[in-house]
């Protein structure tokens, strides 16, 4: 595009009038459709809400079970855990993943977790133990809810849901107590992590959604020419 | 039966609808706030009351679940609480369901993140630290609530010092955001703070926490922020040279002290270099000073550093003050006593306002505050109690030392005397009363007197009031009635109020001051005046009365027989006696001048007679003595004894009371006082009783008698004796060359040019009189005059024999002898 001299005139006019006219653009004010921000935004403050349960949760249950469950550096392995989804992945691929597959990923773990917890939930022996854990569960619920949400408004369908509704990892009587405590810690710290990843995903996605916004203003800059 | 039924419902209907027995009404208003990690209450507006038996139930679902029902309590219809706290950042739908025998109703529902409906738990211990280096911050920390982990928050921080009540709020845009400490700034130094926080969701979604249970802090100490006020007194009583100079000054008060005052430093300067230094712990020195300029300096020190220096001069020891402030006045306000005043035209350094409780009781003793030369209205920093008088001094203070101090008397706030003064009565009068009283005490007054009222009254009558100006120690009652009790007393006011004192009773009299006297005297006086006026009426009268009481006793001794005898008596030794008689004491007398023509052994008699002569004639004015009668007597037949040519004429015309014998009979030795008189009861001739009738009667018949009223009148004009004595000398020549006629018309001659000589009133007197015998006139002569001169002496002198005279006349003027 060959600019003259005399077009600088125009187009600093042109910035001027979109400049008084950004006020009424809608993606701007907010005035309008929100969009899948909001809910990404409240999905991942969610996270962090059921983080900062779990740790109180963890901190509790921990010590129900007692040592060395309770201490700050024991690091069982993960024997019986296997079916647990695992939240920890490359970093690499986790940046590779595309919205969808996260968002179902999410989805999915946490559709397992919450059938775990609520097995977890039976097993609690103290009320306000088992009260913490069935709000937590609540809250899970509600994360489920909210990804299915962000996911809605995305446009991505909901994945199928597992065969059966009772987890496959359940206590058995195979099970020896201690091995069941160390499912049960494995459970809470696997949901951790996946709370942990959670928050990064849809800080992830938050940050996506905003750049969208801008180039939405971009848009409009360049049609306004 | 249709018909009926239709009644029956619409009636059914009224009644559900008038008695309120109704279906529950849509709630409305459903409002939740939730607790954080507690609960969540729902509120709402139940609607009208129902009477029946109306449950209420709150419900709240998610899209994919639905929680348990809240049933609220029958006592709180328009609420319930969730047991739990519902999952953040997830929309919940919230609506209520009203509920009773008539029906149901669901109110609207409301959805929300019960993460925009939170209120916080409030943050936790808050803790409060000053900082060394600076001692106008304090630094707060506290724990915030566990929701700060997932949520971002906002803060509300207030403060105040210790003793206030109301607080102050730090800036809301400076805690606008998550944070779990603050640094509080412009904070006084060495002052206790108290702080309080709360806190809300950052966004202002929800609602704001409780306060955080509150934490005090002091501040760091900080130099003095201000010179203490200085000020000083002279003891009066100075000795040998020096005075002793209380130097006194005030705390700082702790807003300026800004820490704990460790001690003052006081430094002297008398000339350039002489320094004298002093640290006090108190608040006052006494140092002794020479009569010369000082300059007094005066800082405070704490922990951190010392104030600036307050200077003072103090003034050599002839220093005149001047320059007092204009315009001093106080007066109450707020509850606070006001000084205003106008600045001196020099420029002032400060001001010293000394006040103090002005008591008979207890001696004056005051406070003081010092302030800055600029200001011109201040208060009275101090402990004032009401209806107290204080007598508030300002004096300014310029560079080279203080001015002169004006005063001014005030009351914090007045009220009624708690005394009336005491009236009483300096002076009665008929009608008046003069009333005095003492001024009010100043412990009493309470108050400034404005004014006194009187108020009087007698047994039954009314009460009378006066009000009199407060400057007034007395006051008169007038037009009161006398001889009456009156009952007074008297009130003073103040602007608050008023206070009687005792009564008072006091009675008029029944007669003014001096009334009494003012009858008494004028009467004496009129008493005295009109005896007075009688005795000089007797005085002047005395012949006539003489004659209307005295007997006319005849002498026997001076009867004509004696009288013939060649030898009278001659009377010396009345030298002496001569003295006593001076011509002016003669009144109204007429002098009879006898010519002596016989010879007389010696010269000396002859004067010596003459000298008689003239006393007797004074004599006859006055009293001759004895007989106490001082009008009557006559002496005129002893003076005329000696005389041959005149005894048978002195025969008829004398009346002898008594006479004192003063010389022997011709040489014989005189009897002691001789008092001779008379035992006859013969009458007596009417002649002797008129001396002025004989008198004109032998001026007439010897042509003796003119010169005689010469002399005398020359005698009153000059009132010399020794002119008086050689006329005597004179006379016998001048008469013997001339015949009666001619005396005559001399006589008349010389009477007139005597009254244009004569010098007084006593001589017009005399004229007159003598113009009785004169009064035939300067035209008239021979015998035709003379005996109507007679006649008229006749006329007047009635009944008495007066056969002689005009034969005496008739006769040419020659006595028969």
């Amino acid at each position: 595009m060959d600019l003259r001299a005399g077009d600088s005139w125009g187009l600093l006019a042109c910035l001027c009038t979109v400049l008084w006219h950004l006020p009424a653009v809608p993606a701007l004010n907010r005035t309008g459709d929100p969009g899948p921000g909001p809910s990404i935004q409240k999905t991942y403050d969610l996270t962090r809400y059921l983080e900062h349960q779990l740790r109180s949760l963890a901190g509790t249950y921990l010590n129900y079970l007692g040592p060395p469950f309770n201490e700050p550096d024991f690091n069982p392995p993960r024997l019986g855990a296997e079916t647990l989804p695992r939240a920890t992945v490359d970093p690499d691929v986790w940046r590779s993943l595309n919205d969808k597959l996260r968002l179902t990923q999410n989805y999915e773990a946490y559709s397992h977790l919450l059938c775990y917890l609520r097995g977890l939930n039976r097993q609690a022996a103290t009320a306000e133990l088992r009260r913490s854990l069935a709000h937590f569960c609540t809250s899970l619920q509600g994360l489920l809810g909210s990804i299915a949400g962000v996911m809605a408004a995305l446009g991505y369908p909901l994945p199928q849901p597992l065969p059966g509704t009772e987890p496959t990892w359940a206590p058995g009587p195979a099970h020896s107590n201690f091995l069941q405590k160390m499912d049960d810690f494995w459970l809470l710290k696997e949901l951790q992590t996946w709370l942990w990843r959670s928050a990064k995903d849809f800080n992830r996605l938050k940050k996506k959604m905003q750049p969208s916004a801008a180039a939405v203003t971009l848009r409009l800059e360049a049609h306004g020419f | 039966m249709l018909t009926l039924w239709t009644r029956v419902v619409q009636a059914a209907f009224i009644f559900l609808t008038t008695e309120s027995i109704v279906p529950p009404e849509k709630p409305k208003n459903l409002n939740c706030i939730v607790n954080e990690e507690k609960n969540m209450m729902c509120q709402w507006d139940p609607g009208r009351k129902t009477y029946l038996e109306t449950n209420y139930t709150l419900k709240s679902e998610w899209a994919t679940e639905k929680f348990a029902d809240c049933k609220a309590q029958r006592d709180t219809p328009n609420s319930c609480t969730l047991d739990y706290s519902p999952v953040y950042f997830v929309n919940i739908e919230v609506w209520v369901e009203a509920e009773n025998a008539l029906g149901n109703i669901t109110s609207d529902h409301i959805n929300f993140d019960p993460i925009d409906k939170v209120k916080p738990n409030p943050p936790h211990n808050l803790s409060v630290r000053s900082s060394e280096e600076l001692s106008s911050i304090l630094k707060l920390a506290w724990i915030n609530p566990s929701i700060k982990s997932f949520l971002r928050l906002k803060y509300s921080i207030q403060y105040r010092t210790k003793d206030a009540s109301t607080w102050s709020q730090i800036p809301p845009e400076d805690t606008s955001s998550t944070r779990s400490s603050f640094t509080v700034q412009d904070l006084k130094p060495f002052t206790e703070y108290v702080f309080r926080i709360r806190c809300m969701k950052e966004d202002g979604k929800g609602f704001w926490s409780d306060w955080s249970e509150e934490a005090s802090g002091i501040t760091y100490e900080a130099r003095p922020s201000k010179e203490p006020s200085f000020w000083y007194k002279i003891d009066p009583s100075h000795t040998h040279g020096y005075r002793p100079v209380k130097l006194i000054w005030k705390t700082l008060p702790p807003f300026e002290a800004n820490g704990k005052i460790l001690d003052y430093e006081v430094t002297l300067t008398r000339w350039k270099s002489h320094f004298q230094n002093y640290r006090v712990n108190d608040t006052k020195l006494t140092v002794n000073l020479t009569n010369d300029r000082y300059i007094a300096t005066l800082t405070a020190r704490n922990l951190v550093g010392r104030s600036d220096a307050s200077v003072l001069t103090i003034p050599a020891c002839d220093f005149r003050a001047a320059h007092p402030v204009m315009d001093l006045k106080a007066f109450p306000k707020d509850n606070k006593l006001w000084v205003e005043w106008t600045a001196p035209t020099e420029s002032v350094n400060k001001y010293i306002l000394e006040w103090c409780v002005l008591s008979d009781k207890s001696p004056c003793i005051p406070d003081w505050q010092q302030e800055d030369g600029t200001v011109h209205l201040t208060y009275l920093r101090g402990n004032l109690m009401e209806s107290k008088c204080y007598l508030i001094t300002v004096t300014p203070v310029y560079a080279d030392g203080p001015g002169s101090p004006e005063s001014v008397r005030a009351y914090l706030k007045q009220a009624a005397p708690s005394k009336g003064p005491t009236v009483r009565t300096k002076k009665v009068g008929k009608n008046e009363a003069v009333l005095e009283w003492d001024q009010l005490p100043v412990d009493v007054q309470n108050g400034f007197i404005r004014n006194y009222t009187i108020l009087y009254k007698t047994a039954f009558g009314n009460e009378t009031a006066v009000n009199v100006d407060s400057s007034h120690t007395e006051y008169t009652l007038s037009s009161l009635t006398s001889d009456t009790l009156y009952m007074v007393r008297m009130a003073a006011y103040t602007d608050e109020g008023g206070m009687y004192g005792p009564d008072f009773t006091f009675t008029t009299p029944k007669f003014a001051q001096g009334e009494i006297e003012a009858i008494v005297v004028p009467v004496c006086l009129a008493f005295l005046l009109t005896t007075l006026l009688g005795v000089l009426f007797c005085f002047n009268k005395r012949d006539l009365i003489k004659k209307h009481i005295w007997p006319n006793v005849p002498d026997p001794s001076k009867s004509h027989i004696a009288q013939w005898s060649p030898h009278t008596p001659l009377r010396h030794n009345f030298n002496s006696k001569d003295q006593m008689y001076s011509d002016g004491n003669f009144t109204d007398v007429s002098v009879v001048e006898i010519e002596v023509n016989d010879k007389k052994p010696f010269p000396e008699d002859l004067k010596s007679m003459d000298l008689f002569k003239k006393e007797k004639n004074s004599t006859e004015g006055h009293s001759s003595g004895i007989g106490g009668s001082s009008c009557m007597s006559s002496s005129r037949p002893s003076i005329s004894s000696g005389d041959e040519n005149e005894s048978g004429q002195n025969t008829l015309s004398t009346v002898q009371y008594s006479t004192v014998v003063h010389s022997g009979y011709r040489h014989q030795v005189p009897p002691v006082q001789v008092f001779s008189r008379s035992e006859s009861t013969q009458p007596l001739l009417d002649s002797e009783e008129r001396p002025e009738d004989l008198q004109l009667v032998d001026n007439v018949d010897s042509g003796d008698g003119v010169l005689p009223r010469q002399q005398y009148f020359k005698q009153n004009c000059s009132q010399h004796e020794t002119s008086q004595d050689i006329s005597h000398f004179e006379r016998p020549k001048q008469v013997s060359s001339v015949n009666e006629e001619d005396f005559v018309r001399l006589k008349q001659q010389q009477i007139s040019d005597h009254i244009s000589q004569s010098c007084g009133s006593e001589q017009m007197k005399m004229f007159q009189e003598i113009s009785t015998a004169a009064v035939f006139g300067p035209g008239t002569e021979g015998e035709v005059e003379r005996f109507e001169t007679v006649e008229m002496e006749a006329a007047i002198d009635e009944g008495m024999p007066k056969s002689y005279l005009p034969q005496t006349v008739r006769q040419g003027g020659y006595v028969p002898q």
